[in-house]
C-alpha cells in the first residue's frame, strides 16, 4: 500500500479506493485483475501508473474513471460514494468530471477535430457561443488551430494524440485518466503533450492519473504508483 | 441540428453501403407508390366506369329498386319531365336523363333473340356516357325523330352480329305492354356500338325513350339517373335530394357497382399485401445495414459512453442515421413513382381487356397525397424502428467491453 501524500484536510480526495478488489470471469477461469487497492488522489497531483502488461493497471484506470465498478470494496470520487449511484448518474458524472485519454486515440472519424474537441461541450450543453470560444482557446493552446477541420484521418499520430487530450480537457474535468498518452510519439511530440497536461493541470488543479510505460512521462510525474499483478506495490 | 449533421456524415461514412440501403428504400417506396397509383387509377376508373353507367345518383317510385313489377312500368315515375327540369336547375347536376328499361324479343324476320332495351333521352344520354359507349359504325340516335321513317335503334355489337343486321338494316322490336298485351315495333339499325363488356354488347338495344313508350303504351320512366359534375358531390347531393324527394326512392352509383367492389377488394387485398411486403424488406435492409454499422463501431459508442454519452442518446444518433436513410429513400422514391406516373401519361401503354370485357384501357398510375403521405410516413417509421432494434444492445454494452472491441 502506498504513502498517502499531500492530504489536504479541507477538501475530500477526489479519488479514494478503499480496498477495491475486481475479478473477471475468463471461460472457466476467474481472474484476479485488482486485489484490495488503497489509493488515494487530490486535487492537482500527476500520478504515474506504471506496471506490466497483464498487471491490471487498465481495470485500475476504468475503476477510477467509473467505466467499470469494483466487486468489493469502495470507491469514493470527490466525496462521493459511487456504490449506490445508477449507470445514468455515473454517465453524468464522467460527463462533467472525468476525462479520457485513449490509448488507441479513439477519435470519432467522421468529426473534424474542432468537432471532436467540442463533442464533451455538447454532452454537458453548453450554448454555442460558449462552446465554440472554449474549443478555439483549446486548439489554440495544443497548437491544432490550423488542422481545426481536418478528420483524424487526415492528421498524424502526434496531433491525433494532441486532438484526444484536447478533447478530456476541455470541459477542464476534475480527473483525467489517461492510457499511455506518449506511447508511439517522438521525444518533441511527447515532451509537448506533457508540459500541456501539467500546464492545465496546474490552471485547472485537474488530477491526472497516467499509466505508463514510457519514463519521459513518469519522470515528470509528482507520484509514482507501481502495479503488480493486481496490487499496488 | 449538431445531431443531424453527424447522423448524416456517419451515413456517408460508408458510401456504398449507404447508396444501396437508400435505393432500396427508394426502389421500395417507389414499387409501392406505383403499385398502389396503379389501384387508385383503376378504382377510379372503375368507380367512373360504373357511374356513367348508371348515373350518380338514380331515382325512382317508392319500392323500384326492392320489389319486382307486376306488369311493365307498373313501378314507373309519370311525372319525369318535371323532376328532370326541377333536378336540372341545382348547379352541382350535370343532366338528369329519364330511361324505361325493358325487355323483349328483337327479330330480323328470319330468327329472333332476346334483348334488353333502354329507352334513353337522346339529347343527354350520349354526352354522358362518353368513352364508355363507343360507336363502331353507323351514328348516335337523333335527337328529333324523322316524320314517317322507322324509329332508330343502336345495337350491341355482338347482337348486331347475331341479327346479321347493319347500319340501316329493319328489325322488328316485340314487348309486353302495360296492359299485358304484345306489341310489335317495326324499327331501323341506325348505329352499331360496345361497351366493352361482351354480356352487354350480346343483349343491349338503346332507343329514345319515346320509341320504347310507344312499344310498352306507357307515358311513363323506370328511373332518372342523375349525373353530377363531380362524383365526390354523390353522398351530399343525394342527402339533399332525399330531403326534397321523400316519396321517392334512390340509390347511389355504388348500389350497383358490383364489379367495382369486387375488383376494390381484391385489389386492396393483392396490393395492399406486395406493399406490406415490400416495406418490411425495406426494413429489413435498413436494419441489416445498420446491424453492421453497430457493430463495426462498437469501440467508438464505448468512447462515446465513456465520455457521458448516454445509451438513450447513443441509440437516437442511430434512429438519426435510420431517418436520414429513411427520408432520402423515400424523396427518390417519390420522384421514382412521380416520373413513372408522367412516363407513362405521354407513353400511352395500352393494358389488355381485364376479365369480362373485350377492351384494353391505357396503363396510367394516379399520384395522391394520402398515398405518397402514407407511404413514406410507413417506410420512415419502419426504418427508425429497425434502427431501434439493431442498435438497443449495443448502446448498453457495458462499457468496458466495447472499448475492448477490436
Amino acid at each position: 500500500m502506498n504513502a498517502v501524500v499531500n492530504v489536504a484536510p479541507t477538501s475530500p480526495a477526489i479519488v479514494q479506493l478503499e480496498g477495491a478488489s475486481k475479478t473477471y470471469r475468463l471461460g472457466e477461469n476467474r481472474v484476479v485483475a485488482l486485489r484490495n487497492i488503497h489509493l488515494q488522489l487530490h486535487g492537482g497531483e500527476f500520478a504515474a501508473l506504471k506496471g506490466p502488461s497483464g498487471s491490471g493497471k487498465t481495470t485500475l484506470l476504468n475503476l477510477c474513471g467509473l467505466l467499470d465498478t469494483p466487486d468489493a470494496g469502495r470507491y469514493l470520487i470527490d466525496g462521493q460514494d459511487t456504490a449506490a449511484l445508477s449507470q445514468q448518474q455515473l454517465a453524468l458524472l464522467r460527463r462533467q468530471h472525468i476525462g479520457f485519454v485513449f490509448q488507441g486515440f479513439n477519435l470519432v472519424p467522421v468529426m473534424t477535430t474542432s468537432e471532436n474537441v467540442e463533442y464533451p461541450l455538447l454532452l454537458t450543453g453548453l450554448p454555442k457561443a460558449q462552446r465554440k470560444t472554449r474549443v478555439e482557446a483549446m486548439l489554440e493552446r495544443v497548437g491544432l488551430a490550423a488542422v481545426a477541420r481536418h478528420r483524424p484521418d487526415q492528421l498524424s499520430g502526434g496531433q491525433r494524440q494532441r486532438v484526444a487530450v484536447a478533447r478530456a480537457l476541455v470541459k477542464e474535468p476534475k480527473l483525467v485518466i489517461a492510457d499511455e498518452p506518449t506511447a508511439n510519439l517522438d521525444t518533441d511530440t511527447a515532451r509537448h503533450i506533457i508540459d500541456l497536461m501539467h500546464e492545465l493541470g496546474r490552471t485547472h488543479r485537474t488530477t491526472f492519473l497516467i499509466a505508463t510505460h514510457d519514463e519521459r512521462m513518469a519522470a515528470r510525474c509528482d507520484r509514482s504508483l507501481t502495479i503488480f499483478d493486481g496490487a499496488l506495490q | 441540428m449538431k445531431w443531424l449533421i453527424f447522423a448524416c456524415k456517419n451515413v456517408l461514412r460508408n458510401r456504398r453501403r449507404a447508396a444501396i440501403t437508400v435505393l432500396i428504400a427508394a426502389v421500395g417506396t417507389g414499387a409501392v407508390l406505383i403499385g398502389g397509383g396503379f389501384a387508385l387509377y383503376t378504382f377510379q376508373s372503375l368507380q367512373e366506369m360504373s357511374a356513367r353507367d348508371t348515373g350518380h345518383i338514380v331515382i325512382a317510385q317508392r319500392n323500384f329498386f326492392t320489389q319486382e313489377e307486376d306488369t311493365p312500368m307498373a313501378l314507373g315515375l309519370s311525372d319525369y319531365a318535371a323532376l328532370k327540369n326541377r333536378l336540372e336547375r341545382d348547379p352541382r347536376i350535370r343532366s338528369a336523363l329519364p330511361r324505361v328499361q325493358f325487355t323483349g324479343l328483337i327479330s330480323n324476320g328470319d330468327k329472333s333473340t332476346v334483348f334488353f332495351g333502354t329507352g334513353v333521352d337522346p339529347r343527354g344520354e350520349f354526352a354522358v356516357k362518353g368513352p364508355f359507349l363507343k360507336i363502331l359504325s353507323g351514328a348516335i340516335l337523333s335527337v328529333k325523330a324523322q316524320p314517317g321513317a322507322d324509329p332508330e335503334v343502336l345495337l350491341g355489337k355482338d347482337l348486331a352480329r347475331q341479327l346479321k343486321a347493319q347500319v340501316g338494316s329493319s328489325l322488328t322490336l316485340l314487348s309486353t305492354t302495360t296492359e299485358n298485351g304484345l306489341n310489335a315495333q317495326d324499327v331501323r339499325v341506325r348505329g352499331i356500338f360496345t361497351v366493352g363488356v361482351p354480356e352487354v354488347d350480346k343483349r343491349l338495344v338503346l332507343t329514345s325513350l319515346d320509341t320504347a313508350q310507344k312499344l310498352l303504351l306507357t307515358d311513363k320512366a323506370s328511373t332518372v339517373s342523375v349525373y353530377l359534375w363531380d362524383t365526390e358531390l354523390t353522398g351530399a347531393v343525394r342527402s339533399d335530394l332525399e330531403k326534397q324527394l321523400p316519396a321517392l326512392d334512390l340509390q347511389s352509383w355504388w348500389e350497383q357497382a358490383y364489379y367495382y367492389f369486387a375488383v376494390r377488394s381484391l385489389y386492396q387485398r393483392i396490393f395492399g399485401l406486395l406493399g406490406v411486403v415490400i416495406i418490411l424488406m425495406v426494413a429489413f435492409a435498413v436494419w441489416n445495414t445498420l446491424a453492421m454499422t453497430v457493430v463495426e463501431r462498437t469501440r467508438e459508442i464505448g468512447t462515446l459512453r465513456a465520455m457521458g454519452t448516454l445509451p438513450a442518446q447513443v441509440v437516437r444518433n442511430f434512429l438519426l442515421e435510420a431517418a436520414v436513410i429513411g427520408v432520402s429513400g423515400t424523396l427518390l422514391g417519390m420522384l421514382l413513382a412521380g416520373g413513372t406516373t408522367i412516363f407513362l401519361a405521354l407513353a400511352n401503354i395500352q393494358m389488355p381487356p381485364p376479365p369480362g370485357q373485350s377492351e384494353g384501357y391505357p396503363l396510367s398510375i394516379n399520384a395522391s397525397v394520402e398515398l405518397y403521405a402514407a407511404t413514406s410516413l410507413a417506410v420512415v417509421i419502419l426504418c427508425i424502428a429497425a434502427a431501434w432494434f439493431a442498435s438497443r444492445s449495443a448502446a448498453r454494452k457495458p462499457i468496458v467491453e466495447a472499448l475492448a472491441h477490436v
